[in-house]
């Protein structure tokens, strides 16, 4: 019951409402802004919107270090059943950790061939039925960003996973160009299927939806990310 | 001989299993005992002896069993702690950390940041231990000091920073470069006792500045002095050294050396840096507890005047009959004078007090605040503590953990038997997590640890010690049953046989209770049960507790409140009032769903990255949930909870899996509900031998 509240109130259903549905299976959705602006928080936001769905979800992350990333969802975990004022069962907690596996790689020291064969080995070896990934603090400007990016593609659309990256922009302003894109992530867009821009304003962080698959991309998202609870929330 | 406190160190040396610390231990002793001998040797009797490789061996032996051994670098006085090594001991290495004032973390260049590292690395931090780096093993294949300093920072959030870089790496390792002081140190003589001290070599002078500017930038943050020293270029070596210090013992700074502990390598410096940036005793805060006062907190002050406090932090049964090391927070402790234990508060005299060297053992006359020492012939138990006349201080109670496993064993004859029950008895005092117990309807012998290495271990000393030959059962599980909602009792107690009845009627509820084991409450108003009979309840819900119903298992998480009932002025007594109890608790245990529990253990499992898949499989199998896997290129480590009745010879289950390439840790984690299936099936096994019990 709580569950199900849960999901149903969570502003999350109004970004799959835009995504006509969501990101879907075998898709690449990417997360973009400048350090610091908010990435991880909302990867974890959408993360634990599925664990309430009795979706597992893997968490990989490149830099930060697994229990910093285990505090995150904590914190998310707290904030939304304080602010929905919600009773939770006392397994419900346990129940939603169950659905969750953090892996940490090292980017320098471990080609993406062996990142994905991990992961893969949880998923299969390992029997844990992984509904997303997520790929926090992937570096783009490499050299072999692109043809990582494809193997990526390759692998979430074998696998059937809905695929969530975000994307560091370190560049010159102006970061954007006039679509929105981020300058620096221009030649990867065509394998991207869904691309949203974070930008700070005064009180707010607001998420702008730059590609929708390949839908003409509608007007506003009208969702920002609380920079008090670090959630995503309707405007 | 009194001892100046500032030239005192505490230290312990903490390690992940196979990263040398044995090895850098000797040699600490070795190179200090040297010292010593050299000094004594010719200042005394003139000969100029060195000792053999063999009683060098003898002496070793010797020192690696104590708990605690005093040595002297220089003017300076370390007493080196021993940490025992696997996290089975948890309590242990717990109470040995809190005795400590510093650390060095041992590191292999090779495995680096291993999962007891990380561990060893957890308590230190939880008990405030400032620490130091020894990246050990230069010389093996692929030796890498830079990328195990980066793990210190990234797997374990240090501010590491390295003090020093190799002379040559893996087989071609000559010495080590100082960056502090500019100097080439290499260590010359058959055990590397000689340092010699030359320039840099011209292919590291470039390396050397680039990482000294680190060790300033670093270092600059704990010292306005050498900030502005620095901006000037005119920084001195000792003003390096005291904000190296002031951030170590902040812990906000990991000063890291380097070396070869087995190829004689570094070991000196290592040394010079414990006496230079670990703190002395009374640079540390600690506290004691006011058992008469609320458990007031009361900082301890580390002088030889005030009252005395010690803490007994280990018992030892070693070859010169029982020693009690303890170490001093407050005040002193003479021969001859009356100490009380604070816990039992019996009183005991000092008699012998004594300072355990490499070497030898000696009496001395007094010992004051900041030392540690040993107690000949006294009675207690590890972790008491130890008092003059004055307030009852405690050192902080540390949390004990129920034992998860046990084993059923039995002597093989007589003589067995009779140093058997010695043997248990000297565990149990030393190691409160190691519990033993005759089982009232086996009639068998049952010892209790948190592990099945933790018992492994006391069984070979039973061999080894005390000569004792066991047969063992089947380790069992430690299993509790507990309940999961509120359920309410009223309950009358009623027998009419004849002479007196008995006669008692309880009325209250029984809820899951997170906190702890038991918790009563008592809400009866206007004496409708009479007072002497509320303790009557009290002892009966107890006994009820101690063997549930569903499998037989003792019954945890439990209040229960007591809200009202009837006594009778004649038939009521405390056995119906204990049998009103025990009735209702089973009248309402099984209203509130009762359930069985097991012990969840955290695995850590640790080995080349190929095999992560092996791993993840073989938790899957048994139940295991898969927390985390972090992989650095070449090792991944995966953690885990698994229950701990799925782990037996999970050792030789990994080591087929990975060709022997990875290992695994375990400590007790939580208990959590069991599985409805495997619930079931312990029911039904649980009911079918009392079947059996019952036919017989």
């Amino acid at each position: 019951m709580v569950k199900q509240e849960l999901i149903a109130r969570s502003p999350l259903r109004i970004l799959e409402q835009s995504l006509s549905g969501g990101l879907g299976k075998g898709n690449i959705g990417v997360l973009a802004a400048r350090k610091g602006v908010g990435k991880t928080a909302c990867l974890v936001h959408i993360a634990t919107d599925k664990l309430f769905q009795d979706k597992p979800v893997i968490h990989v992350s490149y830099r930060t270090r697994v229990d910093h990333i285990i505090t995150w969802y904590e914190d998310i975990f707290k904030e939304l059943a304080r602010q929905k004022d919600l009773e939770l069962p006392e397994d419900f907690h346990d129940e939603v950790v169950r659905q969750r596996v953090i892996m940490n790689f090292k980017q320098d020291g471990v080609p993406t061939e062996q990142v994905l064969r991990s992961v893969e080995a949880l998923i299969t070896a390992g029997h844990f039925n992984a509904d997303t990934v997520i790929f926090d603090g992937y570096e783009f400007g490499r050299p072999e960003s692109a043809a990582d990016l494809k193997k990526f593609r390759e692998f979430a659309a074998r696998l059937g996973l809905e695929v969530w990256f975000s994307a560091s922009l370190k560049g010159d302003e102006p970061l954007f160009n006039e679509r929105g894109v981020p300058r620096e992530l221009e030649s990867f867009l065509p394998e991207m299927d869904v691309l949203i821009t974070l930008k700070s304003a005064a009180d707010h962080v607001r998420l702008n939806l730059i590609k929708n698959h390949d839908h003409p991309v509608a007007k506003g998202l009208h969702l920002h990310l609380d920079p008090k609870t670090l959630l995503i929330a309707e405007e | 001989m009194k001892v100046d406190i500032s030239r005192m160190r505490n230290i312990g040396i903490s390690a992940h299993i196979d990263s040398g610390k044995t090895t850098l231990t000797e040699r600490i002793l070795f190179y200090c005992g040297k010292i010593h001998k050299i000094h004594e040797v010719k200042g005394k009797d003139g000969v100029g002896a060195t000792m053999d490789s063999m009683e060098l061996e003898r002496e070793r032996g010797i020192t690696i069993a104590s708990a605690a051994t005093n040595v002297t670098w220089g003017d300076e006085v370390i007493n080196i702690i021993d940490t025992p090594g696997h996290v089975d001991f948890t309590i242990e290495v717990e109470r040995s950390l809190r005795v400590l004032d510093g650390a060095v973390l041992v590191l292999c260049s090779v495995g680096g940041v291993q999962s007891q590292t990380i561990t060893v690395d957890r308590q230190l931090k939880r008990y405030g231990v400032p620490r130091l780096a020894f990246i050990n093993k230069l010389d093996r294949v692929g030796a890498n000091p830079v990328k195990v300093t980066e793990q210190l920072a990234e797997k374990l959030g240090h501010n590491a920073v390295l003090m020093q870089i190799p002379i040559g790496l893996e087989d071609k390792l000559e010495g080590v470069a100082d960056l502090v002081s500019r100097r080439a140190l290499y260590f010359d003589g058959a055990d590397g006792e000689d340092i010699r001290s030359e320039d840099i070599p011209d292919e590291l002078k470039a390396e050397v500045e680039a990482r000294r500017a680190e060790i300033l930038d670093s270092a600059s943050h704990f010292s306005d002095e050498l900030m502005e020293a620095v901006l000037e270029n005119r920084e001195t070596e000792a003003q390096i050294h005291e904000a190296v210090r002031r951030g170590t013992i902040a812990q906000k700074l990991t000063p890291v050396f380097i070396g070869s502990a087995y190829k004689n390598k570094g070991v000196q410096p290592l040394l010079d840096a414990v006496v230079r940036y670990l703190p002395d005793p009374s640079e540390k805060e600690n506290f004691a507890l006011d058992a008469d006062h609320d458990n007031e907190r009361v900082r301890l002050v580390a002088e030889p005047s005030g009252q005395t406090v010690a803490l007994a932090f280990k018992l030892e049964d070693g070859p010169y009959g029982q020693l009690t090391y303890i170490r001093i927070y407050q005040g002193s402790v003479r021969k001859g004078v009356e100490l009380h234990n604070a816990r039992s508060g019996h009183r005991i005299r000092v008699g012998r007090l004594v300072r355990m060297h490499a070497d030898h053992m000696a009496d001395i006359d007094e010992a004051s605040a900041g030392d540690i020492v040993a107690l000949f012939g006294v009675d207690c138990q590890s972790g008491d503590t130890f008092i003059s006349s004055g307030r009852k201080l405690t050192l902080t109670s540390i949390h004990i953990p129920e034992p998860v496993i046990s084993l059923a064993i039995a002597p093989i004859d007589r003589k067995s038997a009779d140093n058997m029950a010695k043997a248990l008895h000297r565990f149990t005092k030393e190691d409160p997590t190691f519990k033993t117990h005759v089982d009232p309807e086996s009639s068998q012998t049952i010892i209790q640890g948190m592990g099945e290495l933790h018992l492994d271990v006391y069984l070979e000393r039973m061999k080894r010690e005390y000569r004792v030959e066991v047969q063992t059962g089947a380790p069992q599980v430690a299993y509790r049953e507990s309940i999961s909602r509120k359920a309410e009792f009223d309950y009358t107690h009623k027998k009419q046989t004849g002479g007196a009845g008995q006669y008692g009627r309880v009325i209250g509820l029984i809820e899951p209770f997170a906190d702890g084991i038991y918790e009563f409450a008592n809400e009866v108003k206007g004496g409708r049960i009479p007072r002497e009979f509320i303790l009557s309840c009290d002892k009966g819900f107890r006994a009820a507790l101690r063997k549930g119903r569903l499998i037989g298992f003792p019954i945890t998480g439990i209040k229960i409140t007591l809200q009202d009932g009837n006594s009778h002025d004649v038939d009521s007594s405390d056995n119906a009032f204990q049998a009103a109890a025990q009735g209702a608790f089973w009248q309402a245990y099984e209203r509130a769903k009762a359930q069985v529990l097991e012990p969840i253990m955290k695995v850590s499992v640790e080995g080349p990255a190929e095999f992560a898949g092996n791993v993840f499989a073989s938790l899957n199998q048994r139940r295991g949930m898969i927390v985390s896997s972090v992989e650095d290129g070449t090792f991944a480590r995966v953690d885990a909870e698994v229950p701990l009745s799925e782990m037996f010879g999970y050792s030789t289950t990994l080591r087929s899996l990975t060709q022997g390439k990875a290992e695994f840790t375990m400590e007790f984690l939580k208990y959590a509900r069991v599985p409805a299936v495997i619930a079931e099936r312990l029911m039904t096994e649980y009911q079918d031998r009392r079947k059996k019990e019952a036919s017989k």
